[in-house]
């Protein structure tokens, strides 16, 4: 086992695509993703007032709207076509209109009315357009509130207050939120690429040089598999580290997990990621399919963990698809120690199923090892003595020659 | 002679399509099967009854009564009664609940003794779309509990109820969400989601075609083919792949509007023409990525970061006017960007092509990209070298 330890250690060291893979990408994708959401909320989305009242009120809702740090009016149009005008040029992304007889109906005691139009392609800013009206409109109805009830109940301040604490990620950020599902995926996904381009390359290999590879130890399935494995974690320590405890800390997101817990956490999961990578690389049988093969179901994953779509919404389907791979596990624990200040005791059922798929992946990469690559280096070897043209055919035969 | 080269270079294209399973996996099986997946996943639109729980340290009328209203919302569902604050906050970091209601000692005694008492919700946002669904579920029962105090103390001096209507809502705000009035989160995620799904395919597949060209050493056969036109070996090589891709494109907006009844405001043929312009643009990304590094490794890794990245500096969910000032400009790089923007002018909007008429232009303009620099492609393969 150890002799496969050493020998993959050299292996990887001496490739310098897999070493791009298992060194540089998580060093680089973090980075970028984290400067690319860094800015975590949106401020000041544009948007138009039509001011059909022209009175002191329906000023005041225009001036308190300008105001909150969610919109920004870029300006008072004259009618609702000349706004949507704006829009379209995308000037603006929402009209407020506020009716004719909104300040009449203040004064005499009945309801005003104001609508918005909201373009809907981003989320987020129709979430600031409602979250800032929403606001305004509380805030004045309150007073209007209070001030009608004050000589009934002799209270001059408002009637019950409330009180919203934002726990875990206390900036509501984006960046915040999606990041530290996508850190741990980092690894998970670069761990996979690096493992198939290494398996990859040793099959090409073994193409090339009638089934056998100089460059590979002879050692039982089991061993192969275990040495592998360990050789993949000790490469992965320094990277982990890197990306679930440094770069919280650059771009301060929430970080209240310490080092260790991190690390006891990724423990399962490394290995458990590198038994997979194990197991998928049994059905990959060129260097650079690797790639193409694996690298998409990145953005399948992170669905699959729940970081933009809850886990509670998807049917019971998809939450079992989620539930076989690892990093749905790690990042969901990952992110409630790092957020929410979970202990490794709380999160200690997350932790129990990793090890878990650790069991059930050993056994898998093992049968992969047994009953997928070492039959096809035997028939590869065999294809060699009785016809030793057929391997480099086969290729050419692939790419449309012959 | 020229309908010779063209005729061979064709075949010899689409027989290697057909020759690798692989090719047909990524551009046929994966792309449906990815874009099916998530919207599959998505398909219950929007986010309801989201695990909460409740702590209720005044057990009096009032607070039950709170909570049996909070019970009647949508948004949340209450899942567990805690008996203390620190019993919630570790139901909370296990993950069991993503938020709770807290109803203070004494509530209903404050309340009635108009000292003003505060109700307060925990909303862990950590997990970030539920977050905002509770926050609406908590804030209007706040709300609302100090509403049906002034309503009981305005109808004891004998106003009647639609005079008392204004006080507790004088401002009536009406929200309008033009295109997409069901705030489904699949109609909004997936318009551009599953299209930059699309696209990265489209970048990875074609870098892989003509890197696999380069490494295989079998570029210069290729370029014989062509008669050593490298603009005609190119494009009759993809050419095979553009139809296949378009169909699979037009398959998921099939997808799209039809079984899933995504917006689609605007004629249909404009988005079913949009999709061919879409899939050469990508390819054109493609190509000019290896015209820039003509190596298979490093070609394939740009179009994959790109394809990878534009998720998410496309500004389909963070709006690019909110991104660093350096970061925005750089969606307007990808192809995906222009068919979102296109997209969300006509399929959601149903606004005049007029506004969109820059977008087309620009999907078009990344057809012509790679001419410039297709005479490095064309030295590679002439003269490949193969970088592991």
């Amino acid at each position: 086992m150890l002799r496969v330890l050493k020998n993959e250690f050299r292996l990887v060291m001496q490739d310098q695509g897999v070493l791009i893979f298992f060194l540089l990408l998580p060093f680089v994708y973090p980075l970028l993703y984290s400067l690319i959401y860094n800015t975590e909320v949106a401020r000041d989305v544009p948007i138009v007032v039509v001011d059909d009242s022209r009175s002191h009120a329906s000023r005041d809702i225009t001036r308190r709207l300008n105001a909150t740090p969610e919109v920004t009016v870029v300006g008072i149009e004259p009618t609702i076509a000349d706004a949507r005008q704006r829009m379209a040029a995308k000037e603006c992304y929402a009209i407020v209109h506020i009716d004719r007889d909104f300040a009449t109906n203040a004064g005499s005691g009945k309801q005003s009315h104001m609508s918005a139009y909201c373009d809907m392609s981003v989320m987020l800013r129709y979430k600031n357009v409602l979250m800032a009206l929403t606001n305004v409109t509380q805030a004045v109805a309150g007073e209007r509130q209070a001030a009608a009830v004050a000589p009934i109940i002799y209270n001059t301040g408002g009637i019950v207050s409330n009180d919203h604490v934002p726990v875990g990620n206390t900036s509501t950020g984006i960046a915040s939120a999606i990041l530290l599902f996508i850190l741990p995926l980092v690894l998970q996904q670069s761990m996979i690429l690096g493992i198939g381009m290494l398996n990859g390359g040793a099959i090409e290999r073994r193409r090339h040089c009638a089934g056998l590879d100089p460059l590979s130890v002879e050692a039982g399935v089991i061993p192969t598999v275990l040495g592998r494995s360990l050789c993949y974690l000790i490469i992965y320590a320094l990277p982990t580290i890197f990306v679930l405890h440094v770069t919280p800390h650059i771009f301060d997101f929430p970080q209240n997990a310490n080092v260790f817990g991190v690390l006891a956490l990724s423990l399962p999961f490394l290995l458990s990621v590198s038994l997979m990578g194990q197991i998928i690389k049994g059905f990959i049988n060129e260097r650079e399919s690797t790639f193409l093969v694996f690298v998409f179901s990145s953005v399948l994953f992170v669905f699959l963990c729940g970081a933009s779509w809850p886990r509670f919404m998807m049917s019971t389907f998809w939450r079992a698809v989620g539930d076989c791979v690892p990093a749905t596990w790690m990042s969901n624990a990952y992110v409630l120690m790092q957020s929410d200040g979970a202990t490794l005791f709380q999160v200690s059922r997350h932790i129990a199923i990793m090890w878990v798929q650790c069991i059930i992946f050993f056994v898998l990469a093992c049968a992969v090892e047994y009953f997928i690559a070492r039959p096809r280096y035997r028939r590869y070897r065999h294809l060699a003595v009785t016809d030793p043209g057929s391997l480099l055919r086969h290729e050419l035969i692939k790419n449309g020659l012959l | 002679m020229v309908a010779k080269i063209l005729k061979d270079s064709l075949k010899r294209g689409a027989v290697q399509l057909v020759r690798r399973p692989m090719y047909v996996l990524m551009i046929v099986i994966m792309p449906l099967l990815c874009c099916f997946a998530l919207m599959s996943m998505l398909s219950r639109g929007s986010i309801q009854r989201v695990p909460v729980g409740v702590v209720d340290l005044d057990r009096s009328d009032v607070s039950l009564r709170l909570e049996h209203n909070l019970s009647a919302f949508q948004q949340v569902e209450i899942r567990e009664h805690f008996a203390s604050f620190a019993e919630a906050r570790d139901a909370v970091q296990r993950g069991r609940i993503l938020g709770f209601f807290y109803i203070p000692k004494d509530f209903e005694e404050q309340l009635m003794a108009g000292r003003q008492p505060t109700l307060s919700y925990y909303i862990n946002y950590a997990y970030y779309a539920p977050g905002s669904m509770q926050f609406k579920g908590f804030k209007t029962i706040s709300v609302m509990a100090g509403g049906a105090l002034v309503q009981t103390a305005l109808r004891t001096v004998g106003l009647r109820n639609e005079q008392i209507q204004p006080h507790l809502l004088p401002y009536a705000n009406h929200m309008h969400m033009p295109g997409n009035p069901w705030l489904n989160y699949n109609y909004y995620l997936n318009s551009s989601f599953v299209p930059c799904f699309l696209s990265l395919f489209i970048l990875m597949v074609t870098a892989f075609a003509i890197g696999t060209e380069l490494k295989s050493g079998l570029s210069r056969q290729w370029l014989e083919t062509a008669g050593g036109n490298i603009v005609i070996a190119v494009w009759t090589k993809l050419l095979p792949q553009t139809c296949l891709f378009t169909v699979v494109g037009w398959a998921i907006q099939w997808l799209m509007y039809v079984v899933y009844d995504f917006p689609l405001h605007c004629l249909p043929w404009v988005m079913i023409l949009t999709m061919p312009l879409l899939v050469l643009a990508n390819q054109s990304f493609a190509i000019m990525a290896l015209c820039v590094a003509p190596n298979f490794r490093l070609g394939t890794t740009v179009c994959t970061l790109f394809g990878m990245l534009s998720f998410s500096f496309c500004g389909f969910s963070l709006p690019s006017e909110s991104m660093y000032p350096w970061v925005a400009p750089l969606g307007y790089l990808m192809p995906i960007k222009y068919y979102f923007l296109i997209s969300t002018d006509q399929a959601l909007n149903n606004l005049p092509l007029y506004y969109s008429r820059f977008y087309y232009v620009a999907l078009i303009a990344f057809t012509l990209l790679p001419l410039p620099l297709i005479g490095r492609l064309k030295r590679e393969a002439a003269d490949p070298v193969y970088v592991p």
